[in-house]
């Protein structure tokens, strides 16, 4: 086999067809950049989902002129739990405090302090599962001078329902992108093999064996696969640089985090994946072509 | 090299696969056989009719006939780019209805193919049009350019390799693309109205070209329905009318323009060359 045969006549393709192969990768690479949003989106919802779910705590209301000595051994029962990352009291006046500060309204001031109770606010280690928060949150109830136990349960139970149906619709517009990605591929690749079957007919009347003609047709398509995906991550990282530049704040506000770009390994993933599609665009749309 | 009967330098015949060795009896053989090959595109109406026919090495033949005679035909049942559908065809004594798909290139890598519309690429240079097919055999580039400048001097086109094809005149193209077919020093070449697109002048250049090749005993089988072609030499005919071989042992020159049209409308059923040098059926 020789390879330096090959890359010359593939060198020579790209150079002869550097026009239209320019129009193939800034077509392949409008197709890659919607993949890859939709891998960013679903990226940045697992991250949120992730960090959402690593983060239980527990509110822990008091009743009302609750002993100290009461508060107290709650405090130790609680401290005594390997799932219990820190616990800090909140008097009425600290939580109306805190509320005013959060709400920002001035309307509310008028709020006495006794609408809100004093609680034990509980953070929980990461990775602490729901069961194991409810459960703890049953028993503490039960200890006396506690009126309440709020889990957030309900919340993170919607939270999570909500962040599923992100990752489905993003994976499903994944799908759908990635299949337009091959149909726009494998008609480019096609047009471009379509151009130049005069050389495929002359190489296989000449005799050549089919391997000889595909091979530097399959090193073009894989050339185009990868430049495309290299172009969609860079206009991507750009797009993602900037955007995180103007919402960063107002993202890690709403979310407790910060957004991220892909990871290395769906970096990768790309790339290869697109000098995959390229490669095999190029190896299917010349078989019409190698019946001569 | 063995010589033939007519004095010809004829160079042994390369096998189908790299590696393959002719045995003494077999060197000897014809190049090429067809025996009672029928080919059908339509059921019931057979393009090739029970065609028998015997090329021998080193010889010049002329395949002539109206149009849809299966002149193309018969030639591309020998480049397999169609299969015969009954019958056989023996090239180099090998039966090439029988080759696998695969084996196809090496067949044609024995070949020299040129077609009346060049099939040369455009875009591509003259020496690249050439050199393709030694790049086929994965031979090394210093030969590649040697052969290359041998061929496109055998074919009046030296110092020409860098041109790009699509500038040259429309003889010049049939040129490079005569000078790719016997590039690899194949055993046959097959030419397919090769003159067909030139004028008159150009058409004797051609064939002359042709008889060049034949000269230094490559076997050529000369298709066209061109007979003011034909009359202006002395090769062997094989005329085709409607799917069958008439035969002529020698040129339209010799046995005259009249009998040409006359013995073309009746095939005669004979084995044997006729002694009148007419037209004789191999039906």
């Amino acid at each position: 086999m020789d390879w330096k045969s090959t890359w010359a006549r593939a060198r020579r393709g790209w150079r002869e067809e550097l026009r239209l192969y320019l129009v193939a990768i800034s077509s392949l690479s409008v197709a890659f950049v919607c993949v890859g949003g939709a891998l960013l989106a679903v990226t940045n919802l697992d991250a949120m989902a992730a960090r959402w779910g690593e983060s239980g705590r527990l509110s822990v209301y008091l009743a009302d002129g609750a002993a100290t000595e009461d508060v107290a051994r709650i405090r130790t029962v609680l401290d005594a739990l390997p799932e219990v990352a820190e616990v800090e009291q909140l008097s009425a006046d600290q939580a109306r405090a805190i509320f005013l500060e959060q709400s920002g309204g001035s309307d509310l001031d008028a709020l006495p302090a006794e609408v809100f109770p004093a609680s034990l606010e509980v953070e929980l280690a990461a990775g602490t599962s729901r069961a194991r928060v409810d459960e703890i949150g049953e028993s503490v109830a039960a200890l006396g001078a506690v009126t309440d136990v709020e889990t957030y349960s309900g919340f993170f139970e919607r939270l999570d329902g909500l962040l599923s149906a992100g990752r489905g619709l993003a994976g499903a517009l994944a799908f759908l992108v990635g299949l337009c990605v091959l149909a726009v591929i494998g008609n480019t690749i096609r047009l471009a093999v379509a151009r130049r079957r005069d050389e495929i007919e002359v190489m296989k009347l000449c005799g050549a064996t089919d391997s000889f003609v595909r091979r530097p047709f399959v090193i073009e398509g894989t050339l185009q696969g990868v430049l495309s995906a290299g172009v969609s991550l860079i206009v991507l990282f750009a797009g993602f640089l900037i955007l995180r530049g103007h919402l960063d704040a107002s993202v890690a506000a709403l979310a407790g985090m910060r957004a991220s770009f892909l990871q290395m390994p769906i970096v990768v993933g790309m790339l290869l994946g697109g000098a995959l599609i390229g490669a095999a665009g190029s190896a299917l749309s010349l078989r019409r072509y190698l019946t001569v | 090299m063995p010589g033939d009967s007519h004095g010809k330098v004829v160079r042994p015949f390369a096998f189908f696969r790299a590696g393959a060795r002719a045995e003494a009896p077999k060197v000897q053989r014809p190049v090429l056989v067809f025996e009672d090959v029928y080919k059908y595109f339509k059921k019931d109406q057979p393009t090739l009719r029970g065609v028998n026919l015997t090329v021998e090495r080193g010889e010049f033949c002329f395949v002539t006939g109206p149009s849809g005679a299966g002149k193309s035909t018969l030639l591309q049942l020998v480049y397999r780019k169609h299969t015969v559908d009954q019958g056989r065809i023996l090239f180099c004594g090998r039966d090439i209805a029988r080759l696998k798909d695969d084996s196809i290139p090496f067949l044609r890598r024995n070949l020299g193919i040129v077609f009346q519309d060049f099939k040369i690429v455009k875009h591509w240079s003259v020496y690249e049009n050439v050199a393709v097919a030694l790049e086929i055999l994965d031979m090394p580039h210093r030969l590649i350019r040697a052969r290359v400048s041998e061929a496109l001097e055998r074919v009046g086109l030296e110092g020409r390799g860098g041109d790009r094809t699509e500038n040259l005149s429309g003889g010049e193209q049939q040129r490079v693309a005569v000078a790719r077919a016997i590039v690899t020093e194949p055993a046959l070449i097959l030419a397919d109205e090769p003159t067909g697109n030139l004028d008159p002048h150009l058409a004797i250049d051609i064939l002359t070209l042709f008889e060049e090749i034949n000269e230094t005993g490559t076997t050529v089988l000369f298709a066209t329905h061109d007979h003011s072609l034909i009359a202006k030499r002395d090769h062997r005919i094989i005329g085709l009318d409607d799917g069958r071989v008439l035969e002529a042992r020698v040129g339209l020159r010799s046995w005259g323009e009249g009998a040409r049209e006359r013995d073309m409308e009746s095939p005669v059923h004979s084995a044997a060359p006729s002694s009148s040098g007419g037209l004789h059926a191999v039906v």
